[in-house]
Parts: structure tokens; C-alpha cells; sequence
């Protein structure tokens, strides 16, 4: 929406002010939303000042003294900053690597089944995880990753894989894999959603072409299917980039324990133990700014190298 | 001419988003603030200091109550046999105010947009400083007289404990007592206690060979060691390896020594304990899920039978209940059983402190200063913690399960009470939640005097353990409270790192290979704390237990 707006201020054709009331009742509509933006995004916004204060809650915004980048430096030189960056990077690479192009080859894969009705059945139970909340599926993982009673230990005690029950939840070697897994399985099948739309506009003279040609059904996905639906991939890459430090903070605060920290102490959980719940306000606002410019600066990195390609966000 | 457009366009948009914004705020303020300005108390307070008629029981008492806990949620008030009565018969009404499971977030957001409850019940500490120096709560002094039971029974000694910087009392205290409380300490299975031969279970050394009985009898299907929640069951083994060393220091992270607080990693007492514990870990006799399990996952393993030996600091709900639902199962099951606390070859077993209990209790009521007139809540709470109030909440009101009281105050109960068992567990599990201001030793002294009276299986499970074992064995640390700095002061930044640590180490110690990998842990965690600054923090505890220790000796 924003972006009609934009296109519509670099094309003025007749008069700015009567083209505006020519469509005034339009513009009326448009309003709300502009309104929401502001109010919920935009005003909020001077929030961010309080990591350069002491906010005192009493005090309030106006009376609290001013202390620049304390903050800043106290985290930078704090002895967690690596390992919080550290786990932050490594966790969000791993869900970027893995948790991207998961839903991309569920959908492919979705879209070579022949029945109608196998393909929607697939397509319901996959995407039915992503409507629980993290609060079931930890309380899934964790029952059944336990050394009592737990599903998986059993299995793999069964199968002598293992000979004694192992705590995976509890070793900081397991973390990482058993965070990503439970990722994955919550999230690919509603994200498989986009890209199956996608496919589904994929014109079918294509295929009919091709496969006259010969072309086997891998060749179809990898030639046709895969290229026709880049831009979306693109477009979906480039937002997954600017959302890069958002680690994860429900899955990490459920799942991990605290002899994990070393490897589970990612940037917003860490604002909320250390910031929020100690009522360090001023520190949590710091670090959140700190991690909000960084954001930025990689989806606009992000949208530069897209932009070679042609589908750039802006 | 296309960047001035660009201007204007701005322009317009801010201007018509901000009059919407700035109207939309100023109704949402009008309607806000003229109750406040209407409040018949804001403007007489001065003359109204319980000069206006107010008569307890008569007069019409409306406040809103915050618990400051994540997991509480009030009740609701006058719903239940308890509380109906004492809307209408003594005409209170309390209206909740909910965290909805972020308490801290919600304190914070009452505090800055300056509409705080009347009453708070929260920690001592911290927040109670904080709203007392930032002028929001109101001192009992003036009514301490004038009402008898909080003197009566929290007694001028604990009064003063509870005493502000300031001098005044601000704070109601609940579950105060001057008698030993507390659960902490081991359950035992007594059914495959008596399988194994009832073999003695007096040493920690007792205890690994029985553990390694269980597991070699029963191998996976029973949990040779549970120890509850993060370890708990773990950490009191603490007492027991030296003469009065409580589990209370492990939870201080800190031990004293003379008139000095001490590093806890680099205790000895401790790091043996922590020696002795990855052992049996190691040897699978304690529950690998131990730092990891839920509430949920304890209570079905003690409900289906599978634990041999369950250590908590508070392990007696959970096994009276476990215990009558493996009778239930099996007519022949014994049940469970509490044993005297476990120690080392060598130590006094008189001198082992599983668990400890305060003067002050638990936590505390304070009232704000926006209710008009604040005296009335004192009244109610001051009644509330008095003989009748404490009678009705935990009991119900007069005639429905008791009929009069003995000499003591105690209920004289009906057949009814004897007969309808499941409602009255139900009401009580209701109205536990209104203990806001509990009086200890009314409430025990009048429980345990009534259990006596019943026939051995008709005695609570909880009760009879608590007088036979825990109360005999829990610690009094009274001199040892309010030891937490604020946690935005440079000591509290300190505190929370030495906790992170602490958990961290006590994770890492416990998942080591063998005694060497256990001390190398400790020490490496003894270097972190001294980096972190942990020898400031003690300093800053050590002074705040001195001044307790004198206060008490003043008395």
C-alpha cells in the first residue's frame, strides 16, 4: 500500500492538491491505515531514547537523567556480549539454511504428487503445527526428548542405538539441532503455502513443452518450476535476511535450561532476563536499538544484492 | 517543485494523523482523570484519618487487590462459602487485579501510567523499597494501636524486622510465625523400601547403596532419586556434610564465616556435596531429567509409583497426595514415608538443616496511597490475620463445618466435616488462594490439635510428617533476609551474574566426568564471580545480615 502511495507522488499529472480531492473518498480509506502506522510504529519509536537514559519508572521519561551510550558500552564490554552474539548468528544461519528452503522443497515436492486429495492431506497435517503455540510444542519436545518415559529415548534404546536414556535437552552439543528441528516441523508446511501458490501460476504449456522435449521430471522442477518461481524466493530471501537476529526468543525461553546458556543465550532472550526481568530498562532498550540497527543494515545489504537480479524490494 | 510537493504531502498526512492522535489521547484523559479528581477522599484526606465514621464490619469496604506473581491469579471474591460471608457479614469486597502471567511487566506499567492497586502482595525487598521511596505506600504506625492483631500476633520483634529505612512499617506480613515451618526434606517409597529389606537410611553412604539396590532390582522402571524441580532435591544434600551448614546457604549463594560472607564455590562443604552428587548422577541413580523436568513430569512418576526416593524443599504435597492415590491403586501399598534428614559419616544429624523458615514469613501486603482512605484496608487485613478472619478463611464460616471454638480459639468442628472430606479439601484448596496475610502459628498450633484427636488413618499425611520431621529440622533464617540488592544498583548487575554463573556451574558440575572435572568446574566458576565482583556483593550482603543480627538483638 505504502508503495502506491510513493508511485503515486512521483507521477503528478494534474494538480497534487486536485488530484487528491478528486479522490478524496479514496483517500479517506487509506487514512486508518496511515493512522495505525504511526500510532503503533512510528510514535512508539521514542522509546528507543531510554537506552541513552537511566529510566527510572517513577520519574518517568522526562525526569530521568541522560547517560549517552553507557549502556552501549557497558553491553559491548559485558563477558556474555560473544556468546550472545555468537549463538544469536550461528542460530539464525542454521534456521536461515535450513528452515528457508524447507518449505521451497515441500512445496515441489507437494506439487509432483498426483492425487488431489493425498496432496491436501499432506498439506493439512504439515501446516496444522504452525497454529499451536510454542508453549504445547515445547511442552511436546521436552516430554518427549525425556530420559523417563520419552518417546525418542525409547526408541533409540529399542533399536540399541543408545544403551542408556540420554538427556538431549540437557547437553549443549544437542541444542542447536533439536531447536532447528522443532523450527522446521512447526513452520514448513504453512510456509510451503506461498511458494505451492506460486507454482500453482506456473503457466502448464511449459511443462507440456518440455516434457514433448523430453525433459524428465526433475529437469521440469529444476528448469522450469524453480526459475518461473525465483522472485518470490528472492523477495522471501531478503525479508528472511532483515529478520536475521530475531534468533528466536519463545522456542529458546521454553527449551532451554540454564546449564545451556553457553550456547541458548541469544540477543532477545537475553534482553528479557537480563533487561526486563531485572528492570533494567534503559539496557534492554539499548541492546534492542543495538540489534534493530543491525537488522537494518543487513536487509538494506540484503536488498542491494537482490536488486542486481532485478526483484529488489525498493 | 516535485520536493516541495513532497513536503506538503508530509505535511498533510502528519497533520491530519497527529489531530486524530492528539483528540483520540485527550478523551482517553479526560475520562481518566476525572474519576480521580472526583474522589471524595482526595480532597478531605487531611481530616478524614479514620475520623469519619469509619466502623470496621459496618462500614462499606471496596479495594482492588495485585498479586505480584506470574502464577497468581485471584480467585474470585465472594464466590466461595468463605468469602461470600465475609462480603456480606463483615462487607468487604476485593476486586482483583490480574498479571496475566507477567507480573513484572504489569507492576511496571501500573507504576508508570500511575494507576497502582491498592493493595500489592508481593516480595519483600526491591519493589517495596522503590514504591516506599518513590512515596506511594502508606505507613500502619497510626493504627497499630488502634487495631490489636497485627501486634498480637506479628509481634513488636518481627514488626521491627519489617521496619523501612525510614522507621516506619509499611509492609503486612504473610505466614509470619515464631515457631519453625517448612517442608524440606526426603520422601521415601515405603513399598520398595520393604522390598529391599528396609535396610538402614541414615547416611549419605546408606543412601548410595540403597539407590544401587533400587536400580539393580528395579533397573528403568523406577527413579532411584528424584529430585524435584531445578534440582532442588540436589541441593539440600548440602546439609548434611557438615554441622549446621543449611541448604539455606546454597540458596544465599554464600556462606558465613564469623562475622563475614563467603565465597559458596570455593566452600568446601559444598564442593563436596556437588563431588557426591555428580556420582550418583553419573551412576544414573538420579533422575537424568533433573534439571530439565517439569512439575507435571514429577507428579506423574510419584503418582504411578516409579520413585524410590523423592528430595524437595517442599516434597509433602505432592507425596500426601501420591500417597493416597498408590493406596488407592494397591489396598496393600504401605505408601510413602519421610525419613530424618540424611548426613555425612561424622555429623550431628541434629545439626542437618534441609530447609529453613523466617520470622517474616513468606511475602508481604502493602497498601498504595490511591485508595481514600487507606485505613480501611488496614482494618480488614488487621481482621483478616486475627483469630476470626484466619478461622473463616481456612475453615470456612461458622456453622458450615465447625459450630463455637475451644479455649484456644480453635474450630470445634461438625460431623459434616468429617463426613464431606472431599468439599471440604475443595474449599480449602479455594481459599488458600486468599491467604494474603496467613498466621502461622494459629493456624498450625489449631491444625496439629486437631489431628491428634483423629485416629491414626484418618491423620492428614502432611501434618503428621511435619510435626514428626520437617519442623524439627528446618533452620531459622530470619538473619539472613532482604540480603537482595535492587537489581538495577551496581550490587544487583553483580548478583545476577553470580546467579548465572551459579546456575550454569551447578548444570555443569552435576553432567561432569568425575570428581577432578566437578572441582576444575568450581574453580573455574570461583574465578568468574571474583571477575564479576562477587567479594563487592558479599560485603554488601554481610552488612545488611549484620544489621539483622543487631535488630534482633535489640529485642
Amino acid at each position: 500500500m505504502d508503495k502506491t502511495v510513493v508511485k503515486g507522488f512521483s507521477r503528478p499529472q494534474k494538480s497534487y492538491w486536485k488530484r487528491l480531492a478528486s479522490q478524496w473518498d479514496i483517500q479517506l480509506m487509506v487514512l486508518p491505515a496511515l493512522l495505525m502506522i504511526i500510532v503503533f510504529q512510528y510514535i512508539p519509536m521514542y522509546g528507543v531514547l531510554l537506552g541513552f537514559q537511566d529510566y527510572n519508572l517513577f520519574k518517568g521519561f522526562f525526569d530521568s537523567p541522560w547517560v549517552g551510550f553507557k549502556h552501549f558500552i557497558v553491553f559491548f564490554n559485558d563477558s556474555d556480549f560473544f556468546r550472545v552474539m555468537r549463538n544469536t548468528i550461528v542460530i539464525s544461519f542454521l534456521k536461515l539454511f535450513i528452515g528457508f528452503p524447507a518449505p521451497i522443497i515441500l512445496a515441489l515436492m507437494l506439487n509432483e504428487i498426483g492425487k488431489l486429495y493425498f496432496k491436501r492431506f499432506i498439506q493439512t497435517i504439515s501446516y496444522l503445527p504452525h497454529f499451536m503455540s510454542w508453549v504445547i510444542v515445547s511442552g511436546m519436545v521436552t516430554s518427549m526428548l525425556s530420559t523417563e518415559n520419552g518417546s525418542i529415548n525409547m526408541l533409540l534404546v529399542n533399536l540399541n542405538i543408545i544403551e542408556e536414556p540420554v538427556n538431549f535437552l540437557a547437553l549443549p552439543q544437542y541444542f542447536w539441532s533439536i531447536l532447528v528441528a522443532a523450527d522446521v516441523w512447526k513452520s514448513i508446511g504453512f510456509g510451503s503455502i506461498i511458494y505451492l501458490a506460486a507454482i500453482a501460476g506456473v503457466n502448464p504449456q511449459m511443462y507440456e513443452a518440455a516434457s514433448i522435449d523430453g525433459a524428465s521430471r526433475f529437469k521440469q522442477i529444476y528448469l522450469i518450476t524453480i526459475p518461473t518461481i525465483m522472485p518470490v524466493i528472492i523477495i522471501f530471501m531478503i525479508l528472511a535476511i532483515g529478520n536475521l537476529l530475531n534468533a528466536g526468543f519463545e522456542d529458546i525461553l521454553l527449551l532451554a535450561s540454564p546449564g545451556i546458556r553457553e550456547v541458548s543465550d541469544v540477543i532477545d532472550v537475553y534482553v528479557y532476563r537480563i533487561g526486563i526481568e531485572n528492570q533494567r530498562y534503559s539496557y534492554a532498550t539499548a541492546i534492542g536499538l543495538f540489534k534493530a540497527v543491525i537488522s537494518v543494515t543487513l536487509l538494506a545489504m540484503a536488498n542491494y544484492a537482490a536488486r542486481r537480479s532485478g526483484n529488489s524490494l525498493w | 517543485m516535485k520536493k516541495r510537493n513532497h513536503v506538503f504531502k508530509l505535511l498533510l498526512v502528519l497533520t491530519f494523523a497527529v489531530s486524530l492522535v492528539l483528540s483520540g489521547c485527550s478523551k482517553e484523559g479526560g475520562t481518566k482523570n476525572s474519576p480521580e479528581t472526583n474522589k471524595p477522599g482526595v480532597t478531605n484526606e487531611g481530616e478524614s484519618k479514620g475520623e469519619d465514621g469509619f466502623v470496621f464490619g459496618e462500614t462499606p469496604i471496596e479495594f482492588t487487590f495485585y498479586g505480584h506473581y506470574d502464577w497468581y491469579t485471584m480467585n474470585p471474591w465472594g464466590e466461595d462459602e468463605a468469602t461470600s460471608w465475609i462480603k456480606e457479614n463483615k462487607k468487604v469486597n476485593v476486586t482483583s487485579i490480574n498479571s496475566g502471567g507477567g507480573a513484572q511487566q504489569k507492576l511496571s506499567t501500573m507504576i508508570a501510567s500511575d494507576s497502582l492497586p491498592d493493595v500489592i502482595w508481593l516480595d519483600r525487598g526491591s519493589d517495596v523499597e522503590k514504591l516506599r521511596e518513590a512515596g506511594k505506600l502508606v505507613a500502619f504506625d497510626d493504627w497499630l494501636d488502634k487495631y490489636p492483631n497485627m501486634k498480637e500476633w506479628v509481634g513488636e520483634s518481627t514488626i521491627n524486622m519489617l521496619r523501612s529505612p525510614d522507621g516506619k512499617i509499611y509492609q503486612f506480613p504473610n505466614w509470619y510465625t515464631t515457631q519453625p515451618n517448612g517442608n524440606s526434606g526426603y520422601v521415601v517409597n515405603k513399598r520398595i523400601y520393604e522390598e529391599l529389606g528396609s535396610p538402614k537410611l541414615e547416611t549419605f553412604d546408606d543412601l548410595h547403596i540403597y539407590l544401587k539396590m533400587v536400580k539393580d532390582k528395579y533397573g528403568n522402571s523406577v527413579t532411584p532419586y528424584d529430585p524435584g524441580l531445578s534440582g532442588q532435591g540436589i541441593e539440600l544434600m548440602a546439609s548434611g556434610f557438615a554441622n549446621d551448614f543449611p541448604t539455606t546457604y546454597v540458596g544465599m549463594r554464600a556462606v558465613p564465616e564469623n562475622d563475614k560472607l563467603t565465597s559458596l564455590f570455593s566452600n568446601p562443604v559444598y564442593r563436596e556435596m556437588m563431588v557426591f552428587a555428580n556420582k550418583l548422577f553419573n551412576e544414573k541413580l538420579i533422575t537424568q531429567d533433573a534439571l530439565t523436568q517439569t512439575e507435571d513430569q514429577v507428579k506423574e512418576k510419584m503418582y504411578s509409583d516409579r520413585v524410590a526416593v523423592f528430595a524437595s524443599s517442599s516434597p509433602t504435597e505432592i507425596a500426601a497426595l501420591a500417597d493416597s492415590m498408590v493406596k488407592k491403586a494397591n489396598p496393600n501399598h504401605p505408601g510413602f514415608m519421610m525419613i530424618w534428614p540424611l548426613h555425612k559419616e561424622g555429623v550431628d544429624k541434629t545439626k542437618v538443616w534441609p530447609g529453613d523458615w523466617g520470622q517474616l514469613g513468606w511475602n508481604v501486603s502493602v497498601i498504595t496511597k490511591e485508595h481514600e482512605n487507606p485505613e480501611q484496608i488496614f482494618a480488614f487485613l488487621d481482621w483478616f490475620t486475627g483469630q476470626e478472619g484466619q478461622r473463616t478463611i481456612f475453615w470456612g464460616p461458622e456453622g458450615l463445618y465447625w459450630e463455637g471454638t475451644n479455649e484456644e480459639g480453635g474450630p470445634l468442628f461438625n460431623d459434616r466435616y468429617f463426613s464431606e472430606n472431599e468439599k471440604v479439601a475443595e474449599l480449602m484448596n479455594t481459599t488458600n488462594n486468599f491467604q494474603w496475610n496467613g498466621n502461622t502459628v494459629f493456624i498450625d498450633t489449631r491444625k496439629a490439635a486437631i489431628e491428634l484427636t483423629l485416629p491414626e488413618e484418618k491423620r492428614n499425611w502432611e501434618t503428621k510428617w511435619q510435626s514428626e520431621i520437617t519442623w524439627k529440622t528446618q533452620f531459622n533464617s530470619t538473619p539472613f533476609i532482604n540480603l537482595h540488592p535492587s537489581p538495577d544498583s551496581d550490587e544487583g548487575i553483580i548478583e545476577q551474574k553470580i546467579e548465572d554463573i551459579y546456575l550454569e556451574t551447578f548444570s555443569k558440575a552435576l553432567y561432569a566426568n568425575g570428581e577432578q572435572e566437578v572441582l576444575n568446574i568450581l574453580d573455574k566458576a570461583e574465578a568468574d564471580a571474583q571477575k564479576a565482583g562477587y567479594v563487592k556483593l558479599l560485603e554488601f550482603q554481610a552488612k545488611i545480615w549484620q544489621n539483622n543480627v543487631n535488630t534482633m538483638n535489640q529485642q
